[in-house]
């Protein structure tokens, strides 16, 4: 132990604890992306600058890719691509994708179990860039056994740009009367768990530097609230999580759970909500609201811009 | 009593939480919050009767009368007077006044003010601008309306979906008239409040935010505080109804939770019939009862005159297809509002009622709601569990669906599954040749070709000594609406060391198959097992077909407007089978 902490010393030293960032580098965090665009894309068949991923195309179990048509009038009729291994485990929920045109997405059940076995619902797959081939990432572990209660797994990924990290939010295991939610730091090229954040269920994961820190920002899967902890330059959890804002009493529900999160080019936050409440519910008509929130630098707080 | 014996009794009442809906009024116990929720109360048919809501519901008849059916504002100076008129003269601020039938909705404006500095348009004065917020009841639609009243223009109109306004004081006045008029107020708070009490220094009122979520409603909360603790009591304006009431710890650790028409329900429905088993006895049956996360309410312990009769009943899922489109269809598990695999969750406790036939009290009936949030629109469903039990041994397991699905194709299947008490029953069938034993596992479809005994029994269950129950399928002489079952009854061997079906089970078949591939085949094939001497399980999948052509509705509902907020009208297509004790 005394040795541990010595080293620790000794790299801080020399280190800073993870390297020092500029206010100019953290201030991009979240607002400058880097995402590119995938191989594949170019043999798909679709205009390759319309196109984009999706997991809740009607009908269409899986990942898909979409091509935006040029005249919104045409939507009903819009193309679509699909890797046969896209549509080998299930439904899926949450997407993000990489500086190399990687994508990284996770099961989430639709309506019922049928295609989405409970056991099967905390793995991160990874759809390669290249060749589109979707792959285990990581089977992340479970905090506690899966209970016929909480039929859902992993709720959000992010890859922060800046560190080339993804960051996976696993509710597995979680029960009314107990949060067991866990954020994840992983490696995306192994899959490899570097940090995780624990007692956490999370919904939309985003990070971001617009209030001179660099945090993670995430959405809670149990309130409309909205926290953020603090990253190191690495991308490790270096504080304890901080209520940033709540969507409680906004929008037409006023109990929205923030489903995502990202920075516009100003650093506005954009949050997009939903209800959820840990069931299987899926109304037809997608219910989800936008709300924008800007960080006011005299008060240190967020304040909400929609009304 | 032993002061040891003392604390335990006090913590026993601390951990089984009183789902009676009746807060204790003495004693010194420490209330949790699952204690608030679990005497919590949710009002959901209440009506009150007094003279404010009486004249009320003139002025909203009398309004929906005129050409302009607007509530207007009555308490204006003369500039909102104008600002009032030349608003309501405007085609724009008009537009959405009548629902697409033509049929007037209720319209509310609710304030007129002076406009502030922001909201004003270059080049007009600031004092002449007035803004004027008119609400929508039936769509939940804002109008906001800016007017120069002194070059008699409307500067601008807007409208926002899903939105209300700030609500006005004479209807705060309403809301709290309707909170210390109900009778689940006075019970809770001991006593009848009115205004006058209310503004006395021990029990200070306050007007609370909050959210009808699930109706989309406009809703308040008046909140009472008494001692330590504060009574939230919602309001529903747009139904003038309270929507249930709710205590809370009166912040000293922080803000209390906010309390809306959702949490409170599930709150409610989760700490007293997700967490807890609840018991009747009643009529000469006695039976517990509790909501599962995906296969509804679920019935067990069932016994009568003190035989055991079912070992559990429950539905396991509701498959949906639509015939005009190949494949197209849900499979739905019902079951717990939150934590749950439910698709269609439950919205109200388990009630229990009185049994009427032919006017007369026949026995009671335990029944379970369960309901999309945007019921009655298409794609959203309401599924009812219904459970009748006689007083001369029979019962009945049914189950409707209330609509309205995605298209007049549908199709609803409930798999229900019946377990029945006893080890050595044996299973028969009724055919030309009397009754014909099943040996093994099997299933088989009510249909054209079916047979039944005089008495309309198609199937018989009873155990080595002939005791035991006839079945009747449904088929359209209930008396409850049923047009038949043409149902799949499947017949599984109950396996103590095999679990198939006794736990929760997770989605058992697909959405959209046609023929007995419905999930308990699953159990039967492709090995059947001997069920002579058996424990047994009964599986009952109807096949309803919806109808919504007028006068013939089934499985359907539709919203229709009744004095300017929207109703809904539902056509329960029932099913399910009765038993019948065999008389020996």
């Amino acid at each position: 132990m005394k040795k541990n902490i010595a080293y620790c010393l000794v790299a801080g030293l020399l280190l800073s604890c993870g390297s020092k960032m500029t206010d100019e580098e953290i201030a991009s965090i979240g607002i400058k992306t880097c995402q590119a665009q995938p191989a594949y894309v170019r043999t798909a068949g679709l205009n390759p600058s319309r196109s984009a991923l999706s997991t809740s195309e009607k009908k269409i179990m899986g990942l898909v890719l979409v091509e935006i048509p040029a005249n919104p009038a045409d939507m009903a009729n819009r193309k679509t691509w699909q890797h046969p291994s896209w549509k080998a485990f299930g439904w899926m929920g949450p997407i993000t994708t990489d500086d190399k045109g990687n994508a990284y997405t996770a099961p989430v059940p639709l309506i019922n179990l049928l295609n989405n076995p409970t056991d099967k619902q905390n793995i991160v797959y990874k759809v390669s860039g290249n060749t589109g081939e979707m792959q285990v990432l990581a089977d992340l572990p479970r905090e506690a056994p899966v209970m016929p209660d909480n039929p859902y797994g992993i709720l959000g990924l992010y890859y922060d740009c800046h560190a080339g990290k993804l960051y996976a939010s696993s509710v597995a295991g979680s029960a009314r009367d107990k949060e067991r939610g866990v954020i994840y730091m992983l490696d995306p090229e192994t899959g490899k768990i570097e940090d995780k954040l624990e007692g956490v269920d999370a919904l939309g994961l985003c990070t971001g530097g617009v209030t001179g820190t660099k945090k993670l920002y995430y959405g809670s899967s149990r309130s409309p609230d909205i926290y953020a902890v603090e990253l190191d330059k690495s991308g490790r959890f270096t504080g304890s999580p901080q209520k940033a804002y709540s969507l409680d009493m906004l929008g037409p529900r006023g109990d929205d759970k923030a489903r995502r999160i990202r920075f516009d080019r100003n650093g506005d936050m954009l949050v997009s909500g939903v209800e959820f409440n840990f069931n299987l519910t899926a109304p037809t008509e997608k219910q989800e609201t936008s709300y924008r929130f800007r960080y006011d630098e005299e008060t240190k707080s967020w304040r909400n811009i929609m009304q | 009593m032993h002061i040891k014996q003392f604390i335990a009794a006090g913590l026993a009442l601390v951990i089984l939480v009183n789902c009676t809906n009746q807060e204790p009024r003495t004693g010194a116990t420490a209330q949790t919050d699952d204690h608030f929720a679990a005497t919590a109360v949710l009002s959901d048919d209440s009506a009150l009767h007094i003279p404010e809501l009486e004249a009320r519901m003139n002025k909203i008849r009398q309004s929906l009368a005129q050409p302009l059916p607007v509530l207007l504002l009555e308490q204006t100076d003369s500039n909102q007077a104008k600002a009032q008129r030349l608003v309501c003269a405007d085609t724009r601020f008009k537009a959405n006044l009548f629902d697409a039938t033509g049929q007037p909705c209720r319209n509310e404006i609710f304030s007129i003010y002076a406009a502030r500095p922001q909201e004003i348009p270059k080049g007009h004065q600031t004092a002449s601008v007035y803004r004027v917020e008119l609400y929508n009841y039936a769509l939940n639609l804002t109008t906001i309306a800016l007017a120069d009243v002194t070059t008699g223009e409307v500067l601008g109109v807007n409208t926002y979906p899903q939105t209300q306004p700030d609500i006005p004081e004479f209807l705060k006045a309403l809301a709290l008239k309707i909170a210390v008029n109900a009778p689940d107020v006075i019970a809770a708070l001991g006593y009848r409040p009115d205004e006058k009490d209310a503004l006395m220094a021990n029990t200070k009122t306050s007007l609370n935010r909050t959210r009808c979520e699930r109706s989309m409603h406009l809703c308040v909360a008046p909140t009472f505080v008494k001692g330590d603790k504060a009574l939230w009591a919602i309001v529903d304006l747009t139904d003038h109804r309270l929507v249930g009431i709710r205590w809370t710890h009166v912040g000293t650790t922080g803000p209390a939770p906010r309390i809306s028409e959702r949490n409170l329900r599930f709150e409610k429905i989760m700490t007293c019939n997700c967490k807890q088993q609840q018991s009747i006895d009643k009529d000469g049956w006695k039976m517990n009862y509790v909501l599962t996360s995906s296969d509804g309410l679920r019935i067990s312990e069932v016994y009568y005159q003190g035989k055991p009769v079912i070992n559990n009943a429950k539905l396991v899922d509701w498959h949906v297809s639509y015939s005009n489109t190949d494949g197209f269809g849900y499979s739905d598990a019902i079951g717990c509002p939150e934590f749950s695999q439910a698709a269609v969750v439950a919205v109200t406790q388990p009630q229990v009622s009185t049994l009427v036939v032919d006017g007369k009290t026949a026995g009671f009936v335990l029944e379970q709601t369960f309901k999309s949030e945007q019921w009655p629109r298409p794609c959203n469903y309401n599924y009812i569990q219904r459970y009748e039990f006689y007083t001369d041994g029979r019962f009945r397991i049914a189950a409707a669906s209330l609509g309205r699905g995605c298209g007049n194709d549908g199709t609803y299947r409930p798999v229900t599954r019946i377990c029945f008490a006893g080890t050595q029953n044996n299973f028969s069938e009724w055919n030309t040749n009397g009754w014909q034993p099943w040996t093994t596992e099997q299933w088989r479809l009510q249909d054209a070709q079916t047979r039944y005994t005089p008495e309309g029994y198609q199937y018989r269950i009873a155990d080595a000594a002939g005791s035991g129950y006839y079945m009747t399928p449904g088929n359209g002489r209930f008396g409850d609406g049923g047009r038949g079952d043409n149902a799949y009854v499947y017949l599984t061997k109950l396996h103590p060391d095999k679990d198939e079906g006794e736990t929760d089970l997770v989605t058992i078949g697909p959405c959209c198959n046609t023929d007995y591939h419905q999930g308990p085949e699953k159990f039967i094939e492709p090995n059947a097992e001997n069920v002579q001497h058996s424990g047994l399980v009964i599986w009952y999948v109807a096949q309803l077909k919806n109808d919504d052509a007028k006068g013939r509705e089934y499985c359907w509902a539709e919203s229709y407007l009744e004095n300017g907020v929207y109703k809904t009208r539902s056509f329960p297509c029932l099913s399910g089978p009765m038993f019948i004790p065999v008389s020996r």
